[in-house]
């Protein structure tokens, strides 16, 4: 496992995102929040980030603006990937496609032809071992099932481009509303999708537990303003490292008692 | 980790046994039709015994209230002379076109009203009024306008249909979770492709109980608009018969187009809507209505 992560790390030395001074301001004049102030990140092709922080620290937009789907105020953003993938919440399937079609949606915006739409969101369940599952609905499966469809759908997304430049996944607290046994499962299974598509993942999480077991590396986000505060390498994840992290959140969190 | 894969892949098969909601058993037809279709068939029979024993005691003098008997014999007069097929065929082909024509103007009306804010203030209101306006009310004005032609039938038939359709559709959109389109637009969706592919089936049970408000509407207003505007050249639809049946003083006659406009209202809802209402909720997993 090591191995392999080690030479996708250094196999290219650009970034798959490069976030410098990102800033963005909600509102204006005297209501106005910011919810984050300068952001500098780098995240290496196939690396695996976890953005770690309580709430209104502004990592769901931070998410958002490298999704595109929000502008920031200030600074520079540089995706060298194909369309980031973004999974949420919520699973937030279509409830009238059935779990192949709703994988095939993702392929069908990017133009693939049916047969080759068919073929690639059959193969993608099948990595997320719902291959069984191609016909059901939304409302024939478990929150589980669901948030694996989902995940099937955003690697759809994230893959879809012919050319083979890198893919990037955000994750946006995806496993937050499961209970804690289909939690732990499906951390396990995006571990390994990861390790057999190499995509680019940022995760966020307010789940230290989570982050460290699922990232190579670990962002705190101090809360409004979000600043980058510190960063872990935990690779070789020790108690030691969950006990430090979690030292930093809380005080970060302290910080806004008065 | 400290649990090898394949046994955490046991127990994610496990759970999803566990967790999959569990399919209802489907009873079968017979008991569906015992449940679904017996209760009205008692309405009915027992409707038509009250209408007997009312006629029997004699309370109202005929020409007010007819026999049972004597308006089903008008009705198997008119259908084995062909004229119903004739009068049916008139007024349904009539309120098809009209309501085909209504659902081809109000569905981009209803879309524009849904998502451009200015349109939405400037005429949403008064389309949800139009909605309250009876459609008979367009009737003097239209036989102004375009005589006693076919242009006045239709033009009553779409002022009463177009706002339902418009306004079931807008109610359709509202009503479409948030996040959908947001996902359709990380998923790298264009505006026509988000319609085409999210917001329109996103919207689809609204806007089918939008068309169905509509049928009903531009159903009523053809025959509104059918017994006041008669001529000649405009053939005999079901509100020409029932209009001729009150001028001839024949309650027959009246009760029977009254029957079978009934019928139509029902024979529609039932072949029509009601399936693809239950297959559009159904797909969903609404099946708590049906």
């Amino acid at each position: 496992m090591t191995a392999t992560l080690e030479t996708t790390v250094s196999s290219t030395v650009d970034a798959a995102v490069e976030l410098a001074g990102i800033r963005k301001v909600f509102g204006h004049g005297s209501s106005a929040v910011v919810a984050l102030d300068g952001v500098d990140l780098k995240v290496k092709p196939g690396e695996f980030v976890c953005l770690l922080g309580a709430s209104g620290c502004g990592k769901s937009t931070l998410l958002n603006i490298v999704a595109g789907l929000d502008g920031a105020t200030a600074g520079e953003l540089q995706v060298n990937t194909s369309r980031p993938a973004v999974m949420f919440q919520e699973p937030a399937l279509m409830p009238w496609l059935t779990a192949q079609r709703n994988v095939e949606l993702a392929l069908r915006f990017a133009g693939v032809g049916r047969l080759a739409r068919k073929r690639r969101a059959l193969e993608l369940l099948e990595l997320v071992r719902l291959g069984d599952a191609a016909d059901k609905r939304p409302h024939e499966l478990s929150g589980g099932m669901r948030q694996r469809v989902a995940l099937a759908r955003a690697l759809a997304s994230a893959t879809v481009s012919a050319d083979g430049s890198p893919a990037l996944l955000l994750m946006d607290e995806p496993f937050a509303a499961l209970d804690a046994i289909t939690r732990d499962v499906l951390q396990s299974e995006l571990l390994r999708v990861w390790e057999t598509t190499n995509t680019a993942i940022i995760f966020v999480t307010h789940d230290v537990r989570e982050a460290v077991r699922l990232g190579q590396r670990v962002v705190l986000l101090s809360s409004r303003p979000g600043r980058v505060v510190r960063e872990w390498d935990v690779r070789d994840s020790s108690d030691e490292v969950l006990a430090e992290i979690n030292t930093h959140l809380r005080e970060v969190i302290s910080g806004h008692a008065s | 980790m400290a649990t090898p894969p394949d046994t955490l892949d046991k127990v994610g098969a496990g759970l999803d046994a566990l967790d999959a909601p569990v399919e209802a058993h489907k009873p079968p037809v017979w008991r569906r039709f015992l449940k679904t279709g017996v209760p009205p068939l008692i309405a009915f029979a027992l409707l038509l015994g009250v209408w007997q024993a009312l006629w029997a005691s004699a309370l109202l003098p005929e020409f007010q209230l007819p026999a049972p008997v004597d308006v089903w014999d008008e009705l198997v007069r008119s259908i084995s002379t062909g004229e119903a097929f004739g009068i049916l065929w008139t007024s349904l082909h009539r309120a098809v076109l009209g309501f085909l024509a209504a659902v081809l103007i109000a569905t981009p009306l209803g879309l524009l009203i849904a998502k451009v804010r200015v349109v939405r203030a400037a005429i949403g209101s008064l389309l949800t009024g139009l909605q309250s306006l009876p459609s008979v009310a367009w009737v003097p004005a239209a036989i102004l306008w375009f005589g006693v032609t076919p242009s006045t039938i239709y033009f009553v038939v779409l002022m009463g249909s177009v706002p339902s359709i418009a306004n079931g559709l807008v109610a359709g959109i509202d009503q479409i979770p948030p996040l959908l389109p947001r996902v359709g637009r990380a998923l790298g969706a264009g505006r026509l492709a988000s319609a085409r592919h999210i917001l329109l089936p996103a919207a689809l049970p609204g806007y089918l109980a939008g068309l169905k408000q509509g049928w009903a509407f531009s159903w009523r207003s053809l025959m509104a608009a059918e017994i006041i505007a008669t001529s000649p050249q405009l053939g005999t639809g079901l509100g020409q018969y029932l209009h001729n049946g009150s001028s001839l003083n024949d309650i027959n006659m009246v009760i029977a187009a009254i029957f079978l406009i009934l019928l139509v209202g029902i024979g529609i809802e039932l072949l029509l809507f009601r399936p693809l209402e239950r297959a559009v909720l159904r797909a969903r997993g609404l099946t708590g209505a049906l």
